[in-house]
């Protein structure tokens, strides 16, 4: 489920040797960005601490997710280094299978079960809620659905799915991408200070970003933004929000075929594992692992340590294939369906959450 | 008349499953010893 299919063209098929050496420019250009804003963030926590100041702490991965927007708005990423910033998407998902070692499976029963039951809340409010503020700003009918499937479960990989199996058009899928994209960017400013000011616990805000953020990336840089604890609590929510990516497509495209505007799947079984996103089983795998003491403290340690290099490439191409003038492109409707339906997911998750946090 | 595509031979795996065996695989190292201290 490559987010990058559409943004960044693909190349022809190309030996592995040379598709390995096209993506190492831009790999090293998002270690530079990542290890810069890890380095900002170390310089100004070291300054403050030889002037005995209190600087609240501004953690990498904002800056990361900064320097990566001002290139990428700017002199823009050129050509040599697509195909590496393109590999954002795979860091991650290393790195959400890395981060299992940080979980023990009883917690990710217990945790993800807490997140099934809200995405379940989740899924029906936002389809709901992106269903009627498409029709209300006559959006076409496909586009609609593709921005509730994009609000509703993972952002831009669902869309690009969705797209395939309802047969809607290039154009659709590229206004709901953008308009998920530029709301997944902005809740990355106001998802942290407004759970913050409301003193939510790293578990309730986690939850909350996990369920409300649309893009993997983004809601993982979001509760990253809030604290360690918090990002571990959003990439569980958020992973359990992706596992379900399959039924919500498989129901949209029996509804389209329904309507005779898209092709009928005969084969579902193998339609939602095709969809199924398969770092969710590596994720369990390694939670499976570290339950059962396959590995010694170092080296869970170590494969910590290792997810956090992946998600630093991560964020950093966040920022990096954020460009907000294409984006501004794109036409206000989509937009405003997205920010309103947005606002009032984000709205009744977090009062989902919030309660779920007191008495759960 | 459009020619008929030939069929895919070459065993293509997804980004997603690329990741996984990645992931796999540095843990394996781990495990076993050959990659230690990894820093942060």
């Amino acid at each position: 489920m490559a987010s990058t299919s559409i943004a960044v063209p693909q190349a022809p098929s190309l030996p592995p040797a040379l598709t390995l050496l096209r993506v190492v420019p831009g790999v090293l250009l998002l270690g530079a960005i990542g290890y810069l804003g890890k380095f900002i963030e170390q310089s100004i926590n070291a300054y403050a601490k030889a002037h005995h100041l209190t600087i609240p702490n501004i953690e990498y991965v904002l800056w990361a997710i900064l320097i990566g927007l001002v290139v990428s708005n700017t002199i823009g990423v050129p050509r040599v280094f697509q195909p590496g910033v393109a590999t954002y998407e795979f860091w991650l998902k290393a790195g959400i299978v890395f981060l299992g070692v940080r979980f023990l499976l009883g917690d990710v029963l217990k945790l993800g079960g807490l997140s099934l039951s809200l995405v379940g809340v989740e899924l029906t409010v936002a389809i709901v809620i992106m269903t009627l503020l498409g029709r209300i700003f006559k959006l076409s009918p496909k586009l609609t659905s593709l921005l509730a499937v994009g609000s509703s479960i993972c952002g831009v990989s669902a869309i690009i799915a969705t797209k395939g199996a309802i047969e809607a058009d290039d154009e659709d899928a590229s206004l709901a991408i953008a308009a998920i994209l530029a709301l997944g960017g902005l809740s990355l400013v106001i998802f942290p200070l407004v759970g913050h000011a409301l003193h939510l616990s790293d578990r309730a805000y986690g939850l909350w970003a996990g369920l409300a953020v649309d893009n993997t990336a983004e809601a993982t840089a979001a509760g990253a933004l809030f604290s360690d604890a918090a990002a571990k609590v959003a990439v569980l929510a958020k992973t359990t929000r992706n596992a379900l990516i399959g039924f919500v497509v498989l129901a949209y495209a029996i509804y389209w075929a329904g309507k005779g505007q898209a092709s009928e799947i005969k084969n579902k079984a193998g339609f939602l594992w095709q969809k199924f996103p398969k770092f969710v089983l590596g994720f369990l795998l390694l939670s499976l692992l570290a339950t059962f003491h396959a590995f010694d403290k170092a080296q869970i340690g170590s494969i910590a340590n290792l997810s956090r290099w992946a998600f630093l490439l991560t964020f950093a191409g966040v920022g990096l294939r954020t460009n907000i003038r294409e984006l501004g492109k794109q036409g206000w409707r989509p937009f405003v369906v997205g920010a309103v339906g947005e606002i009032g997911i984000a709205v009744i998750t977090l009062a989902i959450v919030v309660v779920a946090d007191k008495f759960i | 008349m459009a020619q008929e595509k030939a069929p895919q031979r070459r065993f293509k795996l997804s980004l997603d499953t690329w990741a996984v065996w990645t992931a796999l695989t540095l843990v394996l190292l781990v495990r076993l010893g050959l990659v230690t201290k990894v820093p942060w």
